[in-house]
C-alpha cells in the first residue's frame, strides 16, 4: 500500500504543478481579458470601463495574489466564474466533460472489442493471410489521421450514402436512438486510430509471450490450445497492452478536440478552444485542471491496473 | 539494412526531393486566385482542376505537402538537436542536471499533446513561426529519453570509464562513445516524431489554427474543401491522399529502422509444431519398454544442419535413465522431441519416438495433448521461467490436474495443496496461494516436481533439473525425485552434464556427444569401465571425492555446420588414430544393451 501512497502524492504534485504553469502562462501572453471583453466591434473600449472591470474581475491585484485567491478558491471545488457570460465554470465543465467521456468510452470499448481479438488471432497464425491483411490495415489506419478519416466518414456516411447525420448533438434522455446515431461516426473516427494501436501492441506481445518457457511449460502439461491462449498468452500479454492503451486513451482526453470540430459535438474541448480565444481565465484555468485531473487519475488508474494483472509488481 | 527498408527509404527520400524540388517544378501560382473558375474541372492547364477560389489544385496539393514537410521536419530537428544536448547533459552531468533536463520534461508529457499545442497556438497565435516551437517542445522529451538511456547503458561500460582514467574530457568521451550507439534509436525516434508532428501539423491547419491561408498546407486544404464537399468530393479526397500517403511512408520508414536498430523485434519466423507432422518413417513399436526414441533425426529449418542424428534410447518400466553430454550434444532436443515439444525451426527429419508403443511423432495436437502431462511429463531446468508469473502455484497445479482429470476447481486445489505437501513444501496451504516470484529456486522446482507428478505419468523427462539449483538443494531435489520414481514407480530420463549427480541415481547411461549417441549401458559398468574416450574424458573432469584435481576436455563440441569428419570427437580426443579422421564411425554393439561409438574401443579396452 505504500507504492499507492506515494504514487497519490506524486499525482496530486503533478496537478498542482501543471495548474500552476498554466496560471501563469495564460498572465504571460499578452491581450488583457478586460479590453478584449469590452471591445464590441473593433471600437476602443473606454479605458475607464476597462479598469473598472479588472478591480470587478480582480485583474488589478498582483499575480501572486490573485494565484493564492484562485488556488483556495479550488480547493474548495470552486472554479470561479465565466468572463464572458459569469456562470459557473463547473457547471460549464459538468455539462461538456461528459459528451468528451463517452466518446471516447465508446471508441476505447469499440477498440478493445475490435483490436483485441484480432491481435491475438494474427499472432497465432503469425505470417497468415489474416495477420497479413490485418497487419496491412492497421498501418493503413495509423497514417490517417483522424480529421482526414472524419472528414472523409462524413463525405462517404453522410453526403453520400446518407446513413447517417453529418454531425451533431441530441441528448441520450431525449432521443436515445439519435443519440447514438450521433455518436457513431465520433465514436468510430477516434476507434479507427486507438484500434490499430492496440492491435499492433496486442499482436507483438503476443507473440513475445509465446517464446515464453512457460507456455511450453503449459504446453507439457497437456492444456488445451484455447486455455493457453486466454489464461497464457493473453493474461500475460494484457500488460503491455493496458500500457499502450492507458497512453491512449490519457492523449484522447484533449485530443478528441479536432473530431468533436469534425463531427460538431459539444464537448469539454470545443468549450476549451472558445474559451481559450475569449481569454476567459477562469474557464481555461478550469477545464485545464480538469483534464490534467483525469490525465493524472488515469495513470494511476494504470498502476493500479499493472499491481491487479501482474503480482509482481505488488511487492514493490 | 535489409531490402524490405528500401521501399519506405525510397518513398520517404521521393517525397523529400518532391518538396524540395517544388518551387522549380513547372507549376502554376498555388496562390493565385481565379473567381471565374471556382471548382472547374480537370483541363490541361490544370490536370486536378481548380479549387473554391480557382486556384490550380495539383499546384497547391505539391506546395502543401512542401510545407506540410517542412514544418514536421524542421520542428523534429529541432526537438533532435536540443533533445540529443539535453540528454548528453542530463546523463553525464550528475543527478542535478539529470533533474533539471530529464525529469522536467515529465511536465511536458503531462499535457495530452494535442492539448498543449492548441493552448499555446491559440496564445502565441497561428502560423508557421508558432506552430515550430511548439511542435519541437512536444517531441523532445522523446529525443531526450532515448539519448539519456542510452547514455546510462554506455556510461557503465568499461571502455568509458577507461578513457575517463586516461583524463579525456567529457564532452570529448559524450561525442567519441555515445553519440554512435545511440544514433539507431535517435533515428527511429526521428521518423516517428516526424509522421507524429505532420499529423499535428495539419490537424492544427485544419482547424485554421496551423499554417495561415492563403499560403497551402494540406490540412488547411482538407479543412477548406470541406464546405464544398458536396460540389467537388475530389477536392477533398486529393489532399487526404497525399497526407496519408505521406504519413504512411514515414510510418514505414519508422517500422524498418526499428527493425534494424532492434534485431530483438525479429525472431525469425518459426513454423511451430504443426510442421512436425511431416512423412516419418514407421515401424511397429518394440513391446515393453516405456520410452523408445528410435534412430532419431532432426534438423533445423531446411538446412543441412543436424543437431540431433541417430539418436536411439530405451527406458523399461521404472527405470531411470541418465543422458549426458555437454551442451550442445541435443541431450535437450532429444527430451523435448519425446514430448513431441520441438521448439520451432527444428523439424524431424527421421526417426520414431514410442511411448508406451504409441508413435508420438504421427499422433495429431489433441491426442497428444492428453498424453502431456498425463502419461508423461516433463520438469525444466529454469522453474522461475517455466512458471507462469501471474498465476497462483495452486492454480498452476490444479490447471494441470483438471486437464486430465475431471474434477471440481476446489477438488483440484485440494489435490494441488497435497501434492505440495508431497514434494516437501512446508505450509502448503499457505504456499498454494503464494506466486512463482514468492519462492526460493528449490521450491520452485519443488513445484514443477509437484506439476509433474500430479497425473501419476509412466515417464517422467527432468531436463537438467538442479543446474539452477545450489549444491545442498540440488541434492534434496534428486533425493525427492529418487523417492517418487521408487514410490510411484515412475520411469525417468534425467538430462545433465553433471556426472556425480547420475552416478547415484542412474539404472542407465546414455551418453551423448554432437548429436550422436556415443556410448550406452548399465551405470555401474559404463562409470567402472567407460568404452568410448569421450566418456572417459567427463568422468575425469567430474569433480572428485578423493581430492585429485579434475581434468578438463580440452577444445570445445564442434559447430552445428561445421562437423570434421570421421569421428565427431577425433579432434579433442587424446586416443585418436589416423583412421579415426577418416571414416564415420559405427555404433558398435557388445551386447544388447552396451554400445560404444568408438573405432579403437577393442584396442582400447
Amino acid at each position: 500500500m505504500a507504492w499507492l501512497l506515494h504514487r497519490v502524492v506524486v499525482a496530486i504534485l503533478l496537478v498542482w504543478v501543471v495548474a500552476s504553469i498554466v496560471f501563469l502562462a495564460i498572465r504571460l501572453v499578452p491581450g488583457d481579458p478586460a479590453t478584449l471583453l469590452l471591445s464590441q466591434g473593433g471600437m476602443a473600449p473606454d479605458p475607464g470601463a476597462v479598469a473598472a472591470l479588472r478591480a470587478q474581475l480582480g485583474l488589478d491585484q498582483p499575480v501572486w495574489l490573485q494565484y493564492l485567491s484562485v488556488l483556495k478558491a479550488a480547493l474548495h471545488g470552486n472554479l470561479g466564474a465565466s468572463l464572458e457570460d459569469g456562470t459557473p465554470v463547473v457547471s460549464a465543465i459538468l455539462q461538456r466533460l461528459p459528451r468528451t467521456l463517452e466518446l471516447i468510452g465508446a471508441a476505447a470499448l469499440i477498440a478493445i472489442l475490435a483490436a483485441l481479438p484480432a491481435g491475438l488471432a494474427a499472432a497465432t497464425r503469425r505470417g497468415g493471410g489474416f495477420d497479413r491483411i490485418a497487419s496491412l490495415l492497421a498501418a493503413i489506419a495509423l497514417a490517417i489521421p483522424v480529421f482526414v478519416a472524419g472528414t472523409l466518414m462524413v463525405l462517404v456516411f453522410a453526403q453520400w450514402l446518407r446513413w447517417v447525420p453529418a454531425g451533431g448533438y441530441v441528448p441520450l434522455a431525449q432521443d436515445p436512438l439519435r443519440h447514438l446515431r450521433l455518436l457513431a461516426m465520433p465514436a468510430l473516427t477516434i476507434a479507427l486510430g486507438l484500434s490499430a494501436v492496440t492491435f499492433r501492441m496486442t499482436r507483438a506481445a503476443a507473440l513475445e509471450v509465446a517464446q515464453k518457457d512457460y507456455i511450453r511449460m503449459a504446453r507439457a502439461k497437456g492444456v488445451a490450445p484455447p486455455r493457453i491462449l486466454l489464461h497464457h498468452v493473453l493474461r500475460n500479454a494484457l500488460m503491455p497492452v493496458v500500457t499502450v492503451l492507458g497512453l491512449q486513451l490519457g492523449s484522447l482526453l484533449g485530443g478528441t478536440v479536432l473530431v468533436e470540430y469534425v463531427f460538431n459535438w459539444p464537448g469539454l474541448s470545443g468549450l476549451l478552444v472558445d474559451a481559450v480565444n475569449a481569454r476567459d481565465y477562469p474557464e481555461v484555468e478550469g477545464i485545464v485542471l480538469v483534464i490534467s485531473v483525469l490525465f493524472v487519475a488515469l495513470n494511476l488508474l494504470m498502476d493500479i491496473l499493472y499491481a491487479v494483472l501482474d503480482p509482481r509488481v505488488r511487492q514493490r | 539494412m535489409s531490402r524490405v527498408a528500401w521501399i519506405p527509404a525510397g518513398s520517404v527520400a521521393l517525397l523529400a526531393l518532391l518538396a524540395l524540388a517544388a518551387p522549380l517544378l513547372p507549376l502554376p501560382n498555388p496562390v493565385a486566385i481565379d473567381v471565374a473558375h471556382r471548382l472547374a474541372g480537370i483541363s490541361a492547364l490544370h490536370p486536378l482542376g481548380q479549387d473554391e477560389y480557382g486556384r490550380d489544385e495539383l499546384s497547391r496539393l505539391v506546395c502543401g505537402t512542401r510545407v506540410s514537410l517542412a514544418v514536421a521536419v524542421i520542428a523534429t530537428g529541432i526537438a533532435c538537436a536540443l533533445g540529443v544536448l539535453l540528454g548528453l547533459v542530463g546523463g553525464f552531468l550528475g543527478r542535478f542536471a539529470e533533474l533539471a533536463t530529464v525529469r522536467s520534461m515529465d511536465v511536458v508529457l503531462c499535457f495530452p499533446p494535442l492539448l498543449l499545442a492548441l493552448l499555446v497556438v491559440t496564445l502565441i497565435g497561428p502560423g508557421a513561426s508558432a506552430l515550430i516551437p511548439v511542435l519541437a517542445l512536444l517531441y523532445l522529451p522523446g529525443f531526450v529519453r532515448v539519448v539519456y538511456a542510452g547514455v546510462l547503458s554506455v556510461r557503465a561500460q568499461d571502455y568509458v570509464e577507461a578513457m575517463r582514467a586516461l583524463g579525456a574530457r567529457r564532452a570529448r568521451i559524450m561525442f567519441l562513445t555515445v553519440l554512435p550507439n545511440v544514433g539507431g534509436p535517435v533515428l527511429v525516434q526521428f521518423s516517428l516524431a516526424a509522421a507524429s508532428a505532420m499529423v499535428l501539423e495539419s490537424g492544427l491547419s485544419f482547424l485554421g489554427l496551423g499554417v495561415v491561408p492563403p499560403s497551402p498546407s494540406l490540412g488547411l486544404m482538407i479543412g477548406e474543401a470541406r464546405s464544398t464537399m458536396a460540389q467537388a468530393p475530389m477536392l477533398l479526397l486529393w489532399p487526404c491522399l497525399a497526407l496519408g500517403l505521406a504519413i504512411l511512408a514515414l510510418n514505414a520508414l519508422c517500422d524498418a529502422l526499428r527493425d534494424a536498430f532492434d534485431p530483438q523485434g525479429r525472431a525469425s519466423p518459426g513454423r511451430g509444431w504443426r510442421a512436425l507432422r511431416a512423412a516419418l518413417p514407421g515401424g511397429a513399436p518394440a513391446p515393453g519398454p516405456v520410452l523408445e526414441v528410435r534412430e532419431l533425426t532432426l534438423q533445423i529449418g531446411s538446412a543441412a544442419a543436424h543437431p540431433v542424428r541417430g539418436v536411439s534410447l530405451t527406458v523399461a518400466p521404472g527405470e531411470t535413465l541418465a543422458v549426458i553430454g555437454e551442451s550442445g550434444s541435443g541431450k535437450s532436443l532429444t527430451g523435448l522431441a519425446a514430448m513431441a515439444l520441438l521448439p520451432g525451426g527444428i523439424e524431424v527429419d527421421g526417426g520414431a519416438v514410442f511411448l508406451e508403443g504409441r508413435e508420438m511423432l504421427r499422433l495429431d495436437e489433441p491426442a497428444l495433448r492428453r498424453l502431456r502431462g498425463g502419461r508423461i511429463a516433463m520438469v525444466f531446468q529454469d522453474p522461475l521461467s517455466s512458471l507462469n508469473p501471474v498465476h497462483r502455484i495452486g492454480a498452476q497445479i490444479s490447471e494441470a490436474l483438471r486437464a486430465h482429470q475431471l474434477l471440481t476447481r476446489r477438488a483440484a486445489w485440494r489435490k494441488s495443496v497435497g501434492l505440495l505437501r508431497r514434494v516437501g513444501i512446508p505450509d502448503p496451504e499457505r504456499r498454494a496461494r503464494a506466486f512463482p516470484h514468492e519462492l526460493s529456486g528449490g521450491m520452485r522446482q519443488r513445484v514443477m516436481i509437484a506439476i509433474a507428478i500430479a497425473n501419476d505419468p509412466v515417464l517422467l523427462i527432468a531436463d537438467e533439473p538442479t543446474t539452477a539449483l545450489d549444491a545442498t538443494v540440488q541434492a534434496q531435489i534428486l533425493e525427492l525425485l529418487a523417492e517418487l520414481r521408487k514410490e510411484r514407480r515412475i520411469a525417468l530420463v534425467f538430462i545433465t552434464h553433471n556426472l556425480p549427480v547420475v552416478a547415484e541415481i542412474a539404472d542407465r547411461v546414455t551418453v551423448m556427444y554432437a548429436g550422436e549417441v556415443v556410448e550406452d549401458g548399465p551405470a555401474a559398468e559404463v562409470f567402472a569401465a567407460p568404452l568410448h574416450p569421450y566418456t572417459a574424458a567427463l568422468l575425469a573432469s567430474a569433480p572428485r571425492d578423493d581430492g585429485t584435481s579434475p581434468v578438463g576436455i580440452p577444445g570445445m563440441v564442434p559447430m552445428l555446420h561445421n562437423r570434421p569428419p570421421g569421428c565427431s570427437f577425433a579432434p579433442r580426443c587424446s586416443r585418436r588414430a589416423p583412421s579415426c579422421e577418416v571414416a564415420t564411425p559405427p555404433l558398435n554393439t557388445l551386447r544388447p544393451d552396451r554400445h560404444t561409438r568408438c573405432l579403437r574401443w577393442r584396442e582400447l579396452a
